[in-house]
């Protein structure tokens, strides 16, 4: 049993970095005051990207960072049609979803089920047979130590920062800020490209380092559980960390428990991570919480027009 | 840069204006469409020949567009009735799961006397449909929840049980694939005679029509157009909008659970792994092509049907992907949502050397 429940805990960070990259990116972005649902879109373009471009030799480097230029291409597009032409957000991050899947559709299908050499976990020798905490902390994949410092990096970058104070006041009163000399839509248009970058990175993640293997539906969800995440974090990066762990456990216990043989309804444990998410993202709600903390002007296009 | 355009928001919107920036936005669109289908390799007299000859102007073409196009109705018509109040049904697909979850129940379970067993599966799968939207439209109302991402949880869900049931308690002895046991006769739709087309058809028309009544020829539809165009107008002026919005949304599941057992009992005759695939954008995007009319749903319906009756065919000839279909309908809408923008606003470019 304790072993298992080390093995079980070992594979958490491998788990919640995907979800925790893609929500970091969303974080800016909704704190900017756009909704981006686009997140599985954005994910998928880059996780197809990133095994085409290593698999016709590119490299991994080239890869990865191909994968989050793809993304961020389609987040700009994205962003286009919601702050230049004031397209309504929710639909445009449908667009996008079906945008990024149409594309990865058609452009994978030559690169579908052809494994890649992607990214290998560390091995730390020594430091890896600490009792514990060995593995948990020092024989991750580098990608997780990437995005751990990415959260911290945007975290200070958000809430400790100029640039992140102009920001957040372009997501809570964009008519404010744009009197304060703040080009509102230059803001919101970066804050976009950003999270499609964090997204396409998220996808990049699933692609090189967990499945090595590109597959159709291989993103399944996570997008969306990304975005809700967001909610429970509040909108805030820490907060977010402590999320993705707990929705990542949820998402590594099956297979765990498919490893050591156990008989368990498969299916009905694919259900827990939506059914988990489901559940804490009604916390805040209960609490009251989530409608307090959410970014004012999140979701409404600004005119400047429309000041009053 | 940006700032140097000055937009207005026009008051007016002449039926002009309205007009031409539709067939503007539709026909940029359509244009994008074919410029990708060229560059995945399909040469540009076969788009013409697929997409509007082989599937509206040859008799096989039409029967297999209205087969296609019956399901896409009905999920047309349920998502407008739940976005004209604002509220996001992202989770149509959950909610046809469950229709078609429901229906197979009834027919593998022989509930009832045959003779009533068709309606009462089509009863069964609005219930459920309606059942599994009612639990994210109470947390809204009742706490605020953001109605977008649980309706599209608990599509996933809803999935998974799907999965559960199929390769478990519902699967067909008699094969290793993960299908439920076959209808009996009493419990499929009958074919019109004509390619696959069944009566599920008159079933979308019908709930077309039902619709355009509701809405354009009773209170609940002047109601429920004042609570979309304005909540806190409607409210303050009295009118029972927590019930429209309960009513208008139960019925945007309703449809997308009676879609679902249209598909059981008149395409598929059991119950399936994939059956749902795609509903919820495609539905989405009929709904917003049609601005939400029900009468132009169904045309818009028979539309999509098309695009993915030629999309099938592109995938046996052209070895395209299925997504070139989902494609198509995300290049649509974008382009009409960006077209909007001439229509709601005046725009002019700023004298730089004046105001």
């Amino acid at each position: 049993m304790e072993g298992f429940l080390i093995n079980w805990i070992t594979t958490f960070p491998n788990f919640a970095a995907p979800l925790l990259l893609a929500c970091m990116g969303l974080i800016i972005c909704e704190r900017a005051g756009v909704l981006n649902l686009g997140a599985e879109g954005l994910m998928v373009v880059g996780a197809m990207f990133s095994v085409m471009i290593i698999y016709s030799g590119g490299g991994i480097l080239l890869g990865v960072v191909g994968g989050m230029f793809a993304a961020t291409m389609l987040s700009l597009v994205f962003g286009i049609a919601v702050v230049v032409f004031r397209a309504d957000q929710v639909l445009s991050g449908l667009v996008v979803v079906a945008l990024g899947t149409g594309i990865t559709g058609i452009v994978g299908r030559a690169y579908t089920h052809k494994p890649i050499q992607g990214i290998e976990k560390f091995d730390a020798g020594a430091l890896g047979d600490i009792p514990f905490i060995g593995r948990l902390v020092f024989e991750q994949d580098p990608l997780v130590y990437v995005t751990l410092f990415i959260v911290i990096a945007g975290w200070y970058l958000l809430m400790r920062t100029n640039w992140g104070l102009r920001l957040r006041a372009v997501g809570e009163d964009p008519a404010t800020a744009d009197i304060s000399g703040v080009d509102v839509q230059g803001m919101r248009l970066v804050a976009v490209m950003i999270s499609g970058a964090l997204c396409g990175l998220a996808g990049v993640y699933l692609a090189v380092v967990s499945s090595q293997v590109w597959v159709e539906h291989m993103v399944a969800g996570r997008g969306w559980i990304a975005v809700a995440l967001v909610i429970f974090a509040r909108w805030n990066p820490i907060r977010a960390i402590f999320g993705a762990l707990i929705f990542g456990g949820a998402e590594s216990l099956t297979p765990r428990l498919l490893a050591i043989g156990a008989d368990v309804p498969v299916y009905l444990m694919n259900m827990l991570p939506y059914a988990i998410t489901l559940l804490v993202l009604l916390w805040p709600y209960i609490r009251g919480r989530a409608a307090s903390s959410a970014p004012s002007s999140l979701g409404h296009e600004f005119l400047r027009q429309d000041r009053h | 840069m940006l700032n140097s355009v000055v937009l207005t928001r026009r008051q007016k919107i002449p039926l002009a204006l309205r007009a031409s920036t539709f067939v503007l936005g539709l026909t940029v669109g359509f244009l994008v469409s074919c410029v990708v289908l060229l560059m995945s390799g399909v040469p540009l007299n076969a788009i013409f020949s697929e997409f509007v000859y082989q599937v509206f102007f040859t008799s096989l073409g039409q029967s297999q567009t209205i087969t296609t196009a019956t399901p896409l109705i009905l999920v047309g018509l349920g998502a407008a009735a739940a976005m004209k109040l604002r509220f996001w049904n992202i989770g149509i697909e959950g909610q046809l799961w469950f229709g078609a979850m429901a229906s197979t129940w009834v027919a593998i379970n022989d509930i009832g006397p045959e003779n009533i067993r068709l309606p009462l599966m089509m009863l069964a799968a609005v219930l459920a449909g309606a059942f599994w939207i009612a639990i994210p439209v109470f947390f809204k109302l009742k706490y605020g929840v953001n109605e977008i991402i649980m309706t599209l949880l608990m599509t996933y869900i809803a999935f998974q049980l799907v999965q559960h049931l199929l390769f478990g308690a519902w699967q067909d002895p008699s094969t290793s694939f993960p299908v439920s046991a076959h209808f009996d006769e009493a419990e499929k739709l009958a074919r019109l005679g004509w390619g696959n087309a069944y009566t599920g058809i008159w079933i979308a028309l019908a709930a077309g029509f039902a619709m355009w009544f509701l809405v354009d020829r009773t209170r609940f539809g002047y109601y429920s157009n004042a609570v979309g165009l304005n909540i806190v107008t409607a409210r303050s002026t009295g009118l029972p909008v927590t019930a429209v919005i309960v009513i208008s949304v139960l019925l945007s599941g309703g449809l997308s659970g009676l879609a679902g057992a249209v598909i059981t009992s008149g395409a598929e005759y059991r119950l399936t792994q994939f059956l749902a695939h795609g509903f919820t954008f495609s539905g989405i995007v009929i709904a917003f092509v049609a601005r939400f009319n029900p009468l132009g749903i169904i045309v818009a319906g028979l539309i999509i049907g098309g695009i993915y009756t030629a999309g099938e065919t592109l995938k046996v000839f052209y070895s395209l992907s299925e997504a070139v279909v989902v494609l198509i309908e995300g290049i649509l809408l974008l382009s009409l949502l960006i077209s909007d923008f001439f229509k709601t606003f005046e725009v002019r470019i700023r004298n730089l050397k004046g105001n």
